[in-house]
Order: C-alpha cells, then sequence, then structure tokens
C-alpha cells in the first residue's frame, strides 16, 4: 500500500493505492485565488499546510473508520512552487521517519503519465500532458521520457488562466473560457504558431487580451481562442504522431479534461489508426492518486531517498527523470 | 492544373498531406494535396491549408534557385490545395540513417549541413526539419524535402529553430552518438554559410533548446 501526497501547486491532496495498482483513497483540497487574481505562492502554501493534517488522515481511514499504515510513502518532489513543495515534503518526511517506511520521491509531470497509463491500461503511448506546469509531446525512449515536442513559452494551462483573469472569468481558466466559448459562432483570427512539432502561446495571449479590452464579444473570443490553441496542439501531436508510429495516445494533466481538445486529439489518433486513451476527468487536476501511483511504481524500481536527500525540486524536467517501468506490461 | 483528372497511385500519408506518384510527359511527378483536418474550425482549416501550399511552392522554387538540393515544381492546383512538384528517388533517412555505419552517417550529415546552409544564406529556413523531412539519394546525397512549415526569413532566431529541431529529431530517434552527428552537420554549414553565421546560429540553436519548461540553467 503506497500513500501519495501532492503539493506542487494549488492543491494538497493525499491518496492510497494498493499493490495491483487499484486506488483505494484519493482525498484533496485546492486553493482557489480570487477572481482576477493568481496563484500567490505563501497564500497558497499557507491553504495546504491548513488541510495536510485532515486531508491525511482522511486518507488513511476506511469508510468505517479504521485506519490503514502504509507500507511506502511518495511525495511529489517537483516541479513546482517552492512554499508549496516544501508543505508536502516536510509531512512526507515526518510520516516516513513516525511510520518508519522508505520514502519515495516522485516527478508531478510523470505521476500524471503513470495514473493516465494504469487506468487506461496503455503500454507505450504517444504521451500528452497539459496543465498550468506542462504543456509536452512526449515519446519514452531508453529509461526516459524524451520531450517530442512543446511549448516555447507559457503552457495552455498558463494560457487559458491568464485570459481567463484579464476577462475576469472565475478560476480555473479552461472551464471558464470552455464555458464561454459553447455561446460563440464567430472566428476571429488570432496568430497560429507552430514551429515544427513546438507550439508558443504568448502571441496568441496577447492578441486576445488586446481584442478584449477592445470590448470584443467575449463568446466570440473564448471559441476561437480555445479553436486555435487547441489546433495548434492538435497539428503537433499529429505531426508527432506520424514521425513516432505510436500506436496509442495518451492525454493527461488538468487541461485534458477539456471537452474540446479530448474530442481534436481523439480525430487525430483515430485518423491514424492510434488508440486513444484520456485520462478520465475525476484523475485530470492535480491529485494524490496520481503521486501514489508512481510513487508505487517507483518504489517497486528501486527508487527511495533518505531523509537527509530528500529534497524539492522545484525546476525539474521529465527528461531529467530515470522512468525504468515504462513500457509497461 | 487539375489533379484530380491525373492518374496517380498513393505514395505516402503524412500528417497534413497526402503524397501520391503520377506521370506527366517525361517526369515522374508528386502530387502533394493538403487533406481537409476534421479537428480543425472549416474556416481556419482553409486558410492555413491554402496559405501553407501557395507559400511551399514559391519557397521550393527559391531554394531551388539558391542552388540546394530540394525538388523542382512542376506545377500548382491551388483549387485543391495541391502542389505538383519532381519525385526524389530514395530513402527517408529517419529509416535509412540506423542502417548507415558511424562513418558513413558523419559524412551524411555534413552533407546535410552543407544544404542547410545554403538554404538559411539563400534567406530560407525550413520550418520542420527533422531527419523524416530528408530523403537520400541511391549515391547517398541528403535532398531536403516539405517546405509546407518553410519562411522566408534571415533571422538567427528562425535558423536557429531549424538546428535545435534536427538536433532533437537526432536524440530522439537515432541514439547512435548524437553529438558528434550534430558536430559533423555544422562543419558542413560552415562550408555554406560562413564560420561566423555558424556559430551564432549554433549558438542561438541551444538558448532555444534551453527555453522548454523547468530547465534548473538558463
Amino acid at each position: 500500500m503506497c500513500l501519495g501526497i501532492e503539493s506542487t501547486a494549488h492543491t494538497f491532496g493525499a491518496s492510497l493505492v494498493d499493490d495491483r495498482d487499484r486506488i483505494v483513497t484519493n482525498v484533496n483540497s485546492t486553493y482557489r485565488p480570487p477572481v482576477g487574481v493568481g496563484i500567490h505562492p505563501r497564500k497558497a502554501s499557507e491553504h495546504l499546510a491548513s488541510v495536510a493534517d485532515s486531508i491525511v488522515k482522511t486518507a488513511l481511514s476506511t469508510k468505517d473508520g479504521s485506519s490503514i499504515g502504509p507500507d511506502v510513502i511518495a511525495y511529489a518532489a517537483g516541479p513546482g512552487l517552492g512554499p508549496c513543495l516544501r508543505i508536502g515534503a516536510t509531512v512526507g518526511r515526518a510520516l516516513s521517519t513516525f511510520l518508519k517506511k522508505p520514502l519515495v520521491p516522485v516527478h508531478h509531470g510523470v505521476a500524471h503519465l503513470d495514473i493516465a497509463m494504469s487506468i487506461a491500461k496503455a503500454r507505450d503511448p504517444l504521451a500528452v500532458l497539459v496543465s498550468g506546469g506542462h504543456t509536452s509531446i512526449l515519446v519514452h525512449v531508453g529509461k526516459r521520457w524524451r520531450v517530442y515536442g512543446e511549448t516555447q513559452d507559457i503552457t495552455l494551462g498558463n494560457l487559458l488562466d491568464m485570459f481567463g483573469r484579464e476577462a475576469k472569468l472565475p478560476s480555473p481558466g479552461g472551464l471558464s473560457v470552455s464555458r464561454e466559448a459553447m455561446k460563440g459562432e464567430k472566428l476571429i483570427k488570432l496568430p497560429y504558431t507552430v514551429k515544427g512539432n513546438d507550439v508558443a502561446y504568448s502571441g496568441l495571449l496577447t492578441a486576445a487580451a488586446s481584442y478584449l479590452r477592445r470590448q470584443g464579444n467575449l463568446a466570440d473570443l473564448c471559441y476561437s481562442l480555445q479553436e486555435t490553441a487547441f489546433a495548434m496542439l492538435t497539428e503537433a501531436i499529429e505531426r508527432s504522431l506520424v514521425q513516432t508510429r505510436r500506436s496509442e495516445v495518451l492525454l493527461a494533466g488538468g487541461v485534458a479534461a477539456s471537452p474540446r481538445l479530448r474530442e481534436m486529439i481523439g480525430s487525430v489518433a483515430e485518423d491514424h489508426g492510434a488508440s486513444f486513451h484520456p485520462v478520465p476527468v475525476e484523475y485530470s487536476g492535480d491529485c494524490g492518486a496520481q503521486i501514489a501511483c508512481s510513487g508505487r511504481l517507483g518504489f517497486e524500481s528501486g527508487v527511495k531517498v533518505s531523509i537527509s536527500e530528500s529534497f524539492v525540486i522545484p525546476r525539474w524536467r521529465m527528461d531529467e527523470v530515470d522512468v525504468p517501468w515504462i513500457p509497461r506490461n | 492544373m487539375d489533379t484530380s483528372k491525373l492518374t496517380s497511385t498513393p505514395l505516402h500519408r503524412g500528417a497534413e498531406a497526402d503524397l501520391s506518384l503520377a506521370t506527366i510527359g517525361p517526369w515522374r511527378v508528386v502530387i502533394k494535396r493538403r487533406v481537409k483536418k476534421e479537428y480543425r474550425n472549416p474556416s481556419l482549416d482553409e486558410q492555413i491549408r491554402h496559405d501553407r501550399t501557395s507559400s511551399e511552392a514559391s519557397i521550393i522554387h527559391e531554394a531551388r534557385t539558391a542552388g540546394a538540393r530540394v525538388p523542382s515544381i512542376v506545377g500548382m492546383d491551388i483549387e485543391n490545395n495541391a502542389i505538383i512538384m519532381t519525385h526524389v528517388d530514395g530513402t527517408v533517412a529517419r529509416e535509412r540513417l540506423d542502417e548507415m555505419g558511424i562513418s558513413e552517417a558523419r559524412k551524411f550529415f555534413r552533407s546535410l549541413g552543407e544544404q542547410i546552409g545554403l538554404l538559411h544564406t539563400g534567406g530560407i529556413v525550413h520550418g520542420d526539419l527533422t531527419t523524416s523531412n530528408v530523403i537520400v539519394s541511391p549515391s547517398g546525397a541528403p535532398f531536403i524535402v516539405d517546405f509546407g512549415m518553410a519562411r522566408r526569413s534571415v533571422e538567427t532566431e528562425d535558423r536557429g529553430v531549424d538546428l535545435h529541431l534536427l538536433q532533437r529529431s537526432i536524440v530522439a530517434s537515432h541514439s547512435k552518438d548524437p553529438s558528434s552527428m550534430m558536430n559533423a552537420m555544422i562543419r558542413g554549414y560552415e562550408l555554406s554559410a560562413g564560420k561566423k553565421v555558424a556559430s551564432s546560429t549554433w549558438r542561438k540553436a541551444r538558448e532555444i533548446a534551453r527555453r522548454g519548461r523547468y530547465f534548473a540553467i538558463r
């Protein structure tokens, strides 16, 4: 039984995953900044610290109220906001010391893919990770995920959140933009930037924000922003899929909850005879279960860390982590 | 030219276009037709396909004029978003490279670098330079194809993107000594673009690679 602790940005989560890869408990609490304001790292970390105790307690309890003792403690070591990462790492170290159980550091992005793969039973996919922290197209080569394409500036999650704030829409931006987009129908011309397998979103954000300030129609703008941003990424995915010839396409991360993005990527996968595995919406956003799932796989492959070496790594690339448990069988 | 009336056989299905083979007079030609993408909004889709088709045809022609080994444009079918160009005989580098020995591969990358330098000094950047977009002729000479993302530019930034994309495709697809392959490529690039351009472009390419997320050192 592996306990996973997530606290990389706005969410504190704790979850238990058993030895057969089943999610036993998954308890999360997310900090929501006021409308028009982004995540303040200190305020987010204060929220995480205030809920940590009760979240862990709930995650370690069965329905009838008895408590479960984990065999392994996994914590999200990075990437993320320093003050937030330190909360989860502190809880992880404390539990590991008190329960005398091994401590496993987990890469938050790798964990997004691990939980999506576990649920989909995917083996060796072309993986697409879209969130506030990542917008990457990855394939597993050798022992690591290799970045085949990615954003050259801001992530898709950043784009939608930052635009949402400009438009005074409630957080998370992706959900608000998607709701508005359903009312829009006219396509406004916005910058479409694909560079090989990479995308760049900052020009699109600037153009959308300046259109907004000229009192343009918000629904049409949200519709156009979504159509343009998603089509750019989908084009890069199609290109990567043709080049890597994978037979599975995995979609993970917070923005994977978007129905329109799922529809677009699903259509490309189908077109090239690949199966499509979007992560279920309830596990798309940051959660304890992803860390527990990845921590269990890591521990089985021999990953663990001593308390004195259990650092947090705010900047940590996907392609710097050994992931020997892929391809999965 | 209306390509829909030509007898052709399918050759390859790419990410954004279908390629087919046909014969016009003495030439074996390739028809590159940009197909409709269901995932894209129809007006955005039409605009992208039209813009890329016309820009690709004129850029290939310019690249040929600049002395690079690329196909020759035979004609265009704007209504069907199609280009007709001469067929390049050979194998896609992505596949051929795995069969090459180290010294043959180095020689190949040196010659490829020289071709890229010719494009860049001719004011053209490719925009999607991967080993999938290079054809190795039976004599071993590289032909650069697929100018769908190409643009006219003399900016170091855009030239750097080309080298960055090529490097990443080498690292991701060919694990055999990627850094020595890139070194050979740069030496070839110097031959046609000059030392000064080569060093600034390569510096920029490394900077672009570090722009990705979460690099500890920038």
